[in-house]
């Protein structure tokens, strides 16, 4: 029995596939997740997302969001996803800048913008080391 | 004669002018109209799983956790979101969710996108908090800005509801003017299955099957932390896909509204064109006259 992953975002699906085993960035730190997994809901954090599919590792960004596993269906609901070979450095790269200036801009604003800002930055950095680690 | 004819030719002219670029609009209204439907219909899935969670954590938790988006209270101030359009040029639209605004008496704080309706506001003298400005391609991330602000003023106590005006759309010749209470969820069971069974741009989409599961579910951190964390982003998500169907709304009546125009233009043109017929043909006749006049009194 092989396991199904989905990857929703508002702006469609980013991911449909059979896979045979899956790593999910957890607030708790990574869970890896195996066919015939408790049913459970959690939240995602913005990192790297780990699927093992025949033999060969598949590494895709993720941003913030949470993830269902209910009979060996994953379906993970984020606000944004990127598939590694999708993300082109130098943009990412200036996203993070635009990103940390912001951040240094709104020193004084509230703690809620700072998590969200944050997290953004997490999502970038993500998405470069994924792409570091594939080179 | 012949300048009567050539003002004719002139208004000819003009009309026609007017009729491309009105059936240019049309067009583009169309297509923007589709592209606007298509990303609501994108969106349909993550409203589904998002409210296929949402109740699988209601079952776990019913009435046991208080939560400020549960709870009802007392309605001092309304906190409205209008969704208006930028630009006219597209019939009743805009007017018929000002006239909407003006049968509402209550206090409220009003919140807006689009330049037409900060105006309205503006104008009339209402409480308008914040004005907001969306291009005709709507970014997530653009919305929840919008939606962040509305919901930090409720749990601030500053507005008692979240509500949205914005024109529904029904079909491509009719959008309504319709309130959508957002906040509280009082009845968060019954909004969750209409939204699951939502309507986008006509068609019923992202009706989702849960599938079945005799084994208790696990939350993490706690179901209560899953719940706060999800709320925000249903609302969020809510307002997104309001925002997209405004959208819809605003360009099929801007192309209906064209359409309108152009067909105008049409049975303009004919009358002209018949008027300068007649009147070229008067100016033939008339000529001949004279000739054939002048050459009898020789």
């Amino acid at each position: 029995m092989s396991l199904h992953l989905e990857i929703v975002t508002p702006h469609g699906k980013a991911y449909e596939s059979p896979v045979d085993q899956v790593i999910l960035p957890t607030k708790q730190g990574e869970v890896g997740l195996l066919p015939g997994h408790l049913p459970l809901l959690t939240q995602v954090d913005a990192g790297e997302l780990r699927v093992l599919k025949k033999g060969k590792t598949e590494y895709l960004a993720v941003s913030s969001g949470f993830a269902q596993v209910m009979q060996d269906k994953i379906s993970v609901l984020t606000e944004s996803a990127i598939d590694v070979e999708e993300i082109d450095p130098t943009v990412v790269e200036q996203a993070m800048a635009k990103a940390q200036a912001e951040l240094k801009e709104a020193a004084d604003v509230d703690p809620e913008e700072m998590e969200r800002l944050e997290t953004m930055v997490r999502y970038h950095q993500a998405q470069l080391l994924v792409k570091r680690k594939k080179r | 004669m012949s300048s009567s004819t050539r003002d004719i030719r002139r208004r000819i002219k003009s009309v026609k002018n007017t009729k491309q670029i009105t059936k240019a609009m049309e067009m583009v209204a169309a297509s923007k109209m589709k592209k606007a439907q298509n990303e609501a219909l994108s969106g349909s899935e993550y409203s589904a799983l998002l409210s296929a969670m949402l109740a699988a954590i209601e079952d776990k938790v019913e009435g046991k956790f208080v939560h400020p988006f549960l709870q009802g209270r007392k309605v001092e101030t309304r906190g409205i979101l209008v969704l208006s359009s930028d630009k006219g040029l597209c019939g009743p639209l805009n007017g018929n969710l000002f006239k909407k605004i003006s049968e509402i008496k209550s206090a409220a704080e009003y919140y807006v996108v689009g330049r037409k309706g900060a105006q309205f506001l503006s104008r009339t003298h209402r409480n308008l908090i914040a004005d907001f400005s969306l291009g005709d391609k709507v970014a997530y991330t653009e919305v929840r800005q919008i939606s962040q602000l509305l919901i930090d003023r409720f749990i601030e106590g500053r507005i008692d509801t979240i509500e949205i005006l914005y024109p529904r759309f029904v079909n491509t010749l009719l959008q309504e003017p319709t309130v959508y209470s957002l906040l509280p969820l009082t009845d968060l069971k019954n909004i969750l299955s209409d939204v699951t069974g939502r309507k986008v741009g006509g068609k019923v989409v992202g009706a989702r099957e849960l599938p079945k599961e005799d084994r208790d579910m696990i939350f993490e951190p706690t179901p209560y932390e899953v719940l706060s964390e999800l709320l925000p982003r249903f609302i969020h998500n809510q307002v997104y896909q309001f925002v997209l169907d405004s959208k819809a709304s605003e360009h099929s009546a801007r192309m209906v509204a064209m359409k309108a125009a152009s067909d105008n233009a049409s049975s303009l043109l004919d009358d002209l064109t018949l008027q300068y017929n007649k009147a070229r043909q008067a100016a033939i006749t008339q000529e001949i006259l004279e000739i054939s006049a002048a050459s009898l009194s020789n």
